[in-house]
């Protein structure tokens, strides 16, 4: 317990870290995710199959592969990203591929009658997707996608392996240091991600009911 | 056929027909869906298309607006040929209108925003104006008072006439009514088949799918007749309810009207 | 490369089957151990005799850790520490197929024995203050020191003077790691889960060197000579001394194997297990003093 309250401003730099990490990947994984469903059923086949392919690609690669491609691959072709940006750009290429598959599987739950609706009022793809669909979408895709979230805050915990001080890889510095406490070093680390990720899985409850009327 | 007479027929008729299909022809896998269907459609007529299920009416009244694609043939509007993708064919789907059997509201919008949010964004009117034109139409089809409601809180007649309103807040050229009293609970079809009726009255052009037997005799300039995917009659309802002259036709005729 | 490492592995196997046969020899006093020890002879309810009895010893070492204690193709570890684990069990007369090998890491290695999910640990494990308030230690049996790794013919960096504004790379949570923190801040430190992630770094260009214990880097060169080299022929600027950890307050267990350890340097033993593994690669140490706190 000591040396959980000794090393408290380590503890709430790490946690920061963390939460860094995730609420950027997870702004920037929504967003490529979302691209990535729309290219999913765009009218064009290539983007299609480009789209299917970066999905399959990452959602079936270990993430510490990832991490690896980034921190030590990329910067022998010549690209060398700051460890916290590789982090990130790892975290987001792998949760927007699972973010994709949520939006999809929204996608496929709006009824066809409401994309034929939208098309028959001239409307483009883009514009029957983003004020039609996507909206319509999203409403279904919130469980799994608080879900894929939720794992992405777990996930940042990967970055303590490749040289960023996030919430794991404090807790292996703490835990060499103060051997006598390493349960409460464990419990206390759990506990910062329980501060994250439980109020993630309320929101979801809360848009849910928010959105359930319209159905 | 007799297309172009029945054409001539009609006051309001021009020289050229807003819509004419020429040879179309379309499968579903080995299912022959529409076989060497020929129509014109001459601007304010009404068309209705009458038929038994699976005769192919639900799937011709789609290719106009090319929801569904045809597998040969041509189909013009206006003298164009319908563009195969792209804004060429949304800005034609523009000026056609659709109603669908199942309403297909926006779920997650209000009535008046199903009917403004075509006229912003495909036509660039101002929100003000397009609400305006909104509450105007929605009070057209008598809901004007449900407009801040959500489709889900509305009947099934009053999503239909909201529908209806949606259509026509891009000033169509043409209106394609698919099976449009269908799902609706029979004292709900009236205030449906009303609105129809006063659109046709107003010159509107129309092709019409439909069950409404009442609303063919009183309403249509013609009646198109389907079965098994071809047309087989094309006639002035007067004349195809008094004296049809194919064998299925008849049959067709006297199952439904013995209801 | 690969060659060379399963040469090294097939022989440590080999030397290990060597030394235990050495063992059943005999010497003028400890005779035909892992045959001959009565169980009756320890102090009745004493840990010792408890293992005894039971013919099983669980041992927690680790299974990464070239030259001390790393997994073979069958799964046992083998390595220096797994030959001084092998020694403990034969002095309770247990043979090695009663030995039960547990992985343990640097974050498990106290609530492993404290749980008593493992006996002892031979681990790598450095004897220090925090460590004993919660575990005891026999030993040391070795001792290691911290020292610098970097490519072949850099020698811009002659000792950990000259980290300053450097990357200097090393395992998260590790004590090498965290000495560079707290006593070379100048030094900009890059931390991994893994060496090999540094040694990666390293051939990369994103970090000049790579700092941890001696025997763990001459692992590393040894396995890739044409490309790296330690820093000032291994020179190193720490002590670790790594202890044998058993349960807290233990103290006739402890001082059994402070005991074993003693005759395994006295009778040569300890030397054998030496040169059979870590001394590949680095030359045999004189047995370090036994700390009997």
């Amino acid at each position: 317990m000591g040396s959980l309250i000794a090393s408290r401003a380590a503890i709430g730099d790490a946690f920061l870290t963390t939460l860094f990490l995730a609420g950027v990947s997870g702004v920037l994984s929504l967003l490529l995710g979302t691209l990535l469903a729309a290219l999913r059923v765009s009218p064009y086949a290539p983007l299609r199959t480009v789209a299917t392919v970066y999905t399959e690609f990452l959602r079936n690669t270990p993430l510490t592969i990832v991490f690896f491609f980034y921190v030590f691959v990329t910067p022998s072709m010549g690209f060398t990203f700051g460890y916290k940006t590789a982090a990130i750009t790892a975290l987001t290429c792998y949760t927007s591929a699972f973010v994709a598959e949520a939006v999809r599987s929204g996608i496929n739950s709006v009824a066809v009658g409401q994309a034929e609706a939208a098309r028959s009022l001239g409307m483009s793809f883009s514009q029957n997707l983003s004020l039609v669909v996507l909206p319509q979408a999203f409403r279904t895709a919130i469980p799994p996608l608080i879900s894929v979230l939720i794992a992405l805050v777990k996930n940042t915990s990967v970055a303590g392996a490749f040289s960023v001080l996030e919430l794991f890889a404090l807790s292996k510095r703490l835990t060499n240091v103060h051997s006598a406490d390493v349960i409460a070093i464990l419990i206390g680390i759990a506990l910062c991600y329980l501060v994250i990720c439980i109020p993630l899985g309320r929101l979801a409850a809360a848009m849910e009911r928010k959105v359930a009327f319209a159905r | 056929m007799t297309q172009t007479t029945s054409a001539s027929r009609n006051e309001s008729g021009t020289a050229r027909p807003l819509v004419t299909l020429r040879g179309v022809q379309k499968h579903f896998g080995d299912l022959h869906v529409l076989k060497d269907i020929d129509l014109e459609v001459s601007p304010g007529e009404v068309v209705v298309v009458l038929g038994p299920s699976g005769s192919g009416k639900s799937t011709l009244c789609r290719t106009i607006n090319r929801l569904e694609t045809v597998d040969t043939g041509e189909i013009t509007i206006d003298g164009r040929p319908l563009p195969s993708s792209g804004p060429g064919l949304a800005h034609l789907r523009s000026e056609v209108g659709m109603v669908f059997q199942s309403f297909n509201l926006f779920a997650h919008k209000s009535v008046l925003d199903n009917v403004t949010v075509a006229p912003i964004k495909v036509k660039k009117l101002p929100r003000r104006q397009a609400e305006e034109l909104g509450m105007s139409l929605l009070e057209r089809v008598g809901v004007a008072d449900q407009a801040h409601k959500m489709p889900a809180q509305l009947s099934g007649g009053q999503q239909q006439r909201v529908a209806i309103a949606r259509s026509l807040a891009m000033q169509p050229k043409l209106m394609l009514f698919d099976e449009p009293t269908s799902a609706l609970d029979p004292e709900m079809i009236n205030e449906v088949i009303e609105v129809m009726t006063g659109l046709a009255r107003e010159g509107m052009t129309m092709i019409v799918v439909t069950h409404e037997m009442g609303f063919a005799r009183r309403t249509a300039d013609r009646v198109v007749f389907m079965d098994a995917g071809r047309i087989l009659e094309v006639a002035p309802p007067e004349q195809f309810f008094s004296e049809p002259e194919s064998e299925r036709a008849k049959d067709f005729l006297s199952k439904i009207l013995h209801h | 490369m690969s060659l060379t490492r399963r040469l090294f592995l097939t022989t440590t196997a080999g030397s290990a089957a060597v030394l235990t046969l050495a063992a059943c020899g005999g010497s003028s006093d400890s005779g035909d151990e892992v045959a001959d020890v009565d169980p009756s002879s320890f102090e009745k309810g004493s840990t010792m005799a408890k293992l005894a009895d039971a013919g099983k010893i669980t041992i927690g070492t680790k299974f990464d850790q070239p030259l001390f204690g790393q997994a073979g193709p069958d799964g046992d570890p083998v390595g220096f520490d797994v030959e001084i684990g092998k020694m403990v069990a034969a002095a309770l007369g247990i043979k090695p197929d009663g030995i039960e090998w547990t992985e343990t890491v640097t974050a498990n290695r106290e609530p492993f024995i404290e749980n008593g999910q493992v006996d002892i640990v031979v681990a790598t494990y450095t004897i220090n203050d925090e460590r004993k308030k919660v575990v005891d230690f026999a030993g040391p049996y070795y001792v290691a020191g911290q020292a610098l790794m970097v490519k072949k013919g850099d020698d811009a960096i002659g000792g950990p003077d000259d980290l300053k504004d450097t990357n200097v790379c090393s395992v998260e949570g590790s004590t090498p790691a965290q000495n560079i923190e707290d006593n070379y801040p100048d030094a900009k430190l890059v931390t991994f889960d893994t060496y090999s992630k540094c040694v990666t770094a390293l051939n990369n260009g994103q970090a000049d060197s790579v700092t941890t214990d001696n025997v763990i880097l001459a692992g590393f060169v040894k396995a890739d000579e044409d490309k790296l080299q330690m820093v000032d022929k291994g020179k190193t600027f720490t002590k670790e001394p790594y202890g044998i950890g058993l349960k807290k307050d233990d103290d006739d267990f402890r001082a059994f194997i402070n005991d074993t350890l003693q005759k395994a340097y006295d009778d040569g033993s300890w030397a054998k297990a030496w040169e059979s593994t870590a001394g590949q690669v680095l030359p045999t140490p004189e047995p370090p003093t036994i700390d009997k706190y």
